[in-house]
């Protein structure tokens, strides 16, 4: 976990990086980065504000579960707020198959019915935040879709961070993504991305998140703040976590479709 | 003309002559002075604004520009430029190299500066909404462009079953599908329409392929090129007619370049104070420099006639004292007819509610006063700086006779019939009087800005054919507003505004509605297996919230940004007509308004029309009042300094008499003649009243009789008019109406309307101030005088002046 920059940058590969040969590559990065524990189990509360570019806000409370199984991942998000969403329950099932698409339900109380919501694009955005599916899928980690390398040190709020570039392997992934190029800078200590910078398809700037208020939580560092400004519509989302527990066992047959009408 | 001795003692007599003796003593201060301050001014002019939009008819602070701008800031919707594929073939344009073109001028639009691409509705940017076993799906309906003629009918297919696409974004036979791009600013429309344009020049049609462009975005952006285009062919040609006029009036070279310097000066001056004061170039600007240069070289014909007439007098007179002389003599009367010209315009600019029209009233005075200005400081310097010159056109006079040539001597003898019949003159007058009574309840106010443009232009031929294969491309929005946050989920108030739209679409000039509630009634039914039974309102106001979320988490949720504000409080209910002419508009208006009155006007929900349409309903349903109120003002105004001048009530209302008839007359012809009481017509009244008053005033001058002078017979009075007064209003007469008559040569209907009203209305008060008048002059001779006034023909020059 504390692998001193040090040792990093005395590895041979670790000089390849643009410009300066003291930083550790792209890929050694990353890979501390999805190295990084976060716990089988986790649940937690999730509070969402959006607000449009005329500072129009809509709040929202959830409460989220999630489990890591050996194919996949599960992941609840159950509204409690406002009042005409509460019972309203979102599921996936993020498949580790890369070729297998994910599902994606949503059961409706005021319908009293669950249903399959068709699989989006990666890229697009999660129930009107400024993340997209992948984003949120993702969490604190990157994918091996893009290909990356180290750009420059740096600091992020008084933490020490190295910037990593990422761009799509190619074309079709680019748009399956909806990014030309994403950049961030991850902090070298506990390899966490505490600002991230999104290039839209024709390279302009398109957002910005920042990872606030790191934690650690049962030992787990957890970010409880998320902030994410998209520069072209002018629409923010925060997203704001508490009660985070990644102890209390969470049974999977309760992330089923036909269990969401129950709710947590 | 008199010939009477030097001037005498009268105050304002000697201060005119120490005015001009101090201009022609000193012309090169007078004439550099005025060249600098002309080039002062023409530096000026690249800072000149255009704002040729239709939307600077209404006023930046007036509810209805309020509401739109508030409204384009919620939803983001504006004047779009609506791009139209159109295939005439069997498969119309579902085939695989019509729907790739659809495809690429989607995609290219969004590279185009100005256009929204957030804001770029078509096949390749909707999304259907559809049942499924499990649930709902959504899915693009033109992602990439289909490869084989089977997959684009499965895209026909998918179009064809969603109700709220068929008319509105493909003609319902197939046979097209529109492109509908807003743009970022509305100001910049001209630039977009120029770049959209240019990319469909380089779009790669397939088989059978055209596109069209129009909406009222690409209508904007158009007319303010092609009507500034216009007027920069059409002013100098019309500055070219009046100056060769002026070459046949006077047949000098001086005769012609004079007047030209001073309407140089005068227009030249007059943009460059508008840019100087900010005040932008509308469209109806345009017409400013034609009617200054019409203006403007009256003065100037009106004091080189008297020039050449004392000039053919007193031959051995130096060109200081011919130009000291005419001044002198010709200064009251032209005084005048700049006064009540101006007066003319000030009705315009103190009565027009739309603030091009007051621009054009306040600059079109300031104009006035500049070109007399010139006229009385330029001209007599420019003149006395020149050796006396005779024209041919004014002869030498034998012992006794009336010096005139050929156009003298018509005029007089038309000035003869005039007195030989009076009776006629009378009753022909009577007659445009009555005319004009029974046209002017015939006139209809309309207009639209696709009347703008000639049958052959392109943007007319797309406006047509996507009538033909459309809904239509105008837009009426109406901004629907609830009191509280989600109020819109609340069903009551969803079937008030499903009744609305069920109340427009019953209307024969609505096409199409389209709201939040056709998206959630197609939700509705895609829940239910597309279960028909279901494409209607769900009743329970959680299940509203509920359908939104699910949408945001299958797609955009900013599909619904242009329907529906954030905080679903606000509602837009856009809908398309297929005209946007103001009679069609008003229609529509009127039966909307009364709707909302009874069934929205109340605590829970509230609904306002706004969007192009409505700001174009605004402004010209202020066109009729507008014009009546000009019309008073100027009347009264022209009354009351023509009862000032000539002191007289009876010969004030006299003066009036020419110009009611002409007002009447121009009513007959757009009564008759079907001319509708639009943007160029409207303004028709204050500025024929003030140009036409001139006639009056000129002719009214000559006939008073002063009063330390023997009593004329009326017919010698005429005698003498005719050649020299009347030969000079003869020929301000034709510089004017070829002035704007010139604009019967535009490309631009509104602007030949415009010209062609004006024209006539000049004509009309030409001839009836020199026969009317005479004619009233007969049956009431009282009108010819009788009261004492500082003597007006001088015809000797100034005392201080070196008489020989």
């Amino acid at each position: 976990m504390k692998a001193p920059l040090v040792l990093l940058c005395c590895l041979p590969a670790a000089s390849l990086a643009a410009g300066e040969p003291s930083l550790p590559i792209g890929d050694l990065v990353v890979e501390r980065i999805n190295a990084r524990d976060e716990g089988r189990q986790m649940s937690r509360k999730m509070t969402m504000v959006l607000t449009d570019g005329n500072g129009k806000s809509r709040v929202r409370e959830t409460l989220g579960l999630r489990v890591y199984l050996a194919d996949r991942k599960q992941t609840a998000i159950y509204f409690e707020a406002p009042g005409n969403l509460r019972g309203t329950a979102f599921l996936t099932y993020d498949h580790r198959a890369a070729e297998q698409d994910d599902d994606r339900w949503l059961y409706l109380p005021a319908l009293r019915k669950v249903r399959r919501i068709s699989a989006s694009d990666r890229g697009d955005y999660f129930l009107g935040t400024d993340m997209t599916y992948e984003d949120i899928k993702l969490e604190t980690r990157v994918s091996d879709d893009y290909d990356y390398r180290t750009l420059r040190a740096d600091s992020v709020d008084g933490h020490s961070c190295l910037w990593l570039e990422g761009v799509p392997r190619n074309e079709a992934l680019a748009r399956e993504l909806g990014y030309q190029r994403v950049e961030s800078c991850v902090d070298d200590r506990i390899w966490i991305a505490r600002e991230t910078h999104f290039w839209d398809l024709a390279g302009n700037p398109l957002k910005t998140a920042r990872t606030l208020d790191i934690r650690e939580v049962q030992g787990i560092w957890t970010p409880h703040q998320v902030l994410v400004e998209n520069h072209k519509t002018g629409h923010r989302t925060e997203f704001r976590f508490s009660d985070i527990d990644y102890q209390t066992p969470i049974e999977p047959s309760l992330l089923q479709p036909n269990s969401l009408h129950r709710g947590p | 003309m008199s010939e009477t001795p030097p001037a005498s003692t009268s105050g304002a007599a000697s201060l005119r002559e120490a005015w001009f003796d101090t201009v022609t003593a000193r012309p090169w201060p007078v004439v550099v002075l005025v060249a600098l301050a002309t080039l002062a001014l023409a530096a000026a002019l690249p800072g000149l604004h255009k704002d040729t939009r239709a939307d600077a008819f209404v006023p930046a602070d007036h509810p209805a520009r309020v509401l739109s701008r508030e409204f384009r800031t919620i939803f983001g919707l504006g004047d779009p430029l609506v791009v139209a594929v159109v295939n005439p073939g069997p498969r119309g344009v579902f085939n695989p190299a019509s729907l790739a073109l659809v495809h690429w001028l989607s995609r290219q639009l969004e590279q185009v500066p100005n256009i929204d691409p957030e804001r770029i509705t078509s096949l390749a940017t909707e999304k259907n909404i559809r049942g499924t076993a499990e649930g709902m799906e959504v899915t693009p309906l033109l992602s990439e462009p289909p490869t084989t003629q089977a997959a684009a009918d499965a895209i026909r297919a998918a179009v064809m079953g969603f109700p709220l696409q068929v008319g509105t974004l493909v003609a319902a036979d197939g046979s097209g599908a529109l492109i509908i791009a807003e743009q970022l600013d509305q100001d910049h429309a001209q630039a977009t329409y120029d770049a959209v344009m240019a990319l469909v020049s380089r779009a790669p049609l397939g088989p059978g392929d055209q596109v069209h462009v129009t909406g009222e975005g690409a209508l904007a952006g158009h007319m303010g090129a092609y009507i500034d285009a216009d007027a920069a062919r059409l002013n100098p040609v019309s500055a070219l007619v009046i100056l060769l006029l002026c070459l046949a009036a006077f047949r000098t070279l001086r005769g012609m370049l004079l007047p030209g310097l001073v309407v140089l000066a005068t227009t030249v001056s007059t943009l460059g104070l508008m840019a100087l004061s900010g005040v932008p170039f509308y469209l109806i600007t345009n017409a400013l420099p034609v009617a200054l240069i019409g203006i403007g070289v009256a003065d100037s014909i009106h004091i080189l006639t008297e020039y050449y007439r004392l000039a053919a007098r007193h031959p051995q007179w130096s060109g200081r004292q011919l130009a000291n002389t005419a001044l002198g003599n010709m200064l009251r009367p032209v005084s005048l007819t700049t006064a009540t010209t101006m007066a003319g315009f000030l009705s315009l600019a103190l009565s027009a509610p739309m603030p091009p029209m007051r621009w054009f009233g306040w600059f079109a005075l300031l104009g006035v006063g500049l070109a007399w200005l010139y006229t009385v400081t330029l001209l007599p310097a420019l003149l006395a700086l020149l050796p006396a010159q005779c024209s041919s056109a004014y002869p030498a006079a034998s012992a006794g006779q009336q010096a005139t040539d050929r156009v003298g001597r018509v005029l007089t003898a038309l000035g003869g019939a005039a007195l030989r019949f009076p009776a006629v003159v009378v009753m022909l007058a009577a007659a445009v009087a009555l005319a004009g009574i029974a046209g002017a309840p015939r006139i209809e106010v309309n207009d639209s800005l696709l009347r703008t443009f000639q049958d052959r232009e392109p943007i007319v031929i797309a406006d047509r054919v996507l009538n033909e294969r459309f809904d239509g491309t105008y837009f009426l929005d109406l901004m629907v507003s609830t009191p509280a946050t989600e109020d819109l989920f609340r069903p009551a108030n969803l079937r008030r505004i499903e009744a609305l739209q069920r109340h427009l679409a019953d209307h024969p000039l609505v096409a199409d509605t389209v709201s939040i509630v056709d998206y959630l009634k197609q939700m509705h039914r895609a829940m239910h297996a597309d279960d028909p039974a279901y494409y209607r309102l769900p009743e329970d106001p959680e299940l509203i919230a509920q359908y939104f979320l699910l949408y945001s988490g299958m797609s955009d949720p900013r599909d619904f940004d242009h329907l529906v504000d954030y905080d679903y409080r606000l509602a837009n209910v856009r809908v398309t007509m297929k005209s946007d002419y103001y009679a069609d508009l008003r229609q529509v208006i009127d039966d909307l308004q009364g709707y909302l009155r009874a069934e929205f006007d109340t605590a829970e929900i509230h609904a306002q029309p706004t969007g192009r349409a409505f700001i174009n309903y605004t402004w010209m349903g202020q066109l009729a009042q507008a014009q009546t109120s000009s019309l008073l003002w100027a009347l009264a105004l022209v009354l009351a300094m023509s009862i000032l001048s000539f002191r007289s009530v009876g010969a004030g209302l006299a003066t009036l008499a020419p110009i009611a008839i002409t007002v009447l007359g121009i009513y007959a012809y757009m009564g008759f003649g079907g001319l509708w009481l639009s943007a160029s017509t409207a303004m028709f009244a204050a500025i024929a009243i003030g140009l036409g008053v001139d006639f009056a005033i000129h002719t009214m001058e000559r006939l008073r009789q002063p009063r330390d002078r023997p009593a004329t017979d009326l017919r010698v009075m005429v005698a003498e008019l005719y050649p020299g007064t009347g030969r000079a209003l003869l020929f301000n007469f034709l510089t004017l109406a070829a002035g704007f008559g010139v604009l019967a040569l535009s490309q631009v209907k509104v602007l030949i309307e415009f010209g062609i009203t004006v024209a006539l209305a000049i004509a009309l008060s030409f001839g009836s101030s020199l026969l009317l008048l005479p004619a009233l002059a007969k049956y009431f001779p009282t009108l010819r005088g009788g009261q004492p006034r500082a003597p007006a023909g001088v015809d000797s020059p100034p005392p201080r002046s070196t008489a020989p």
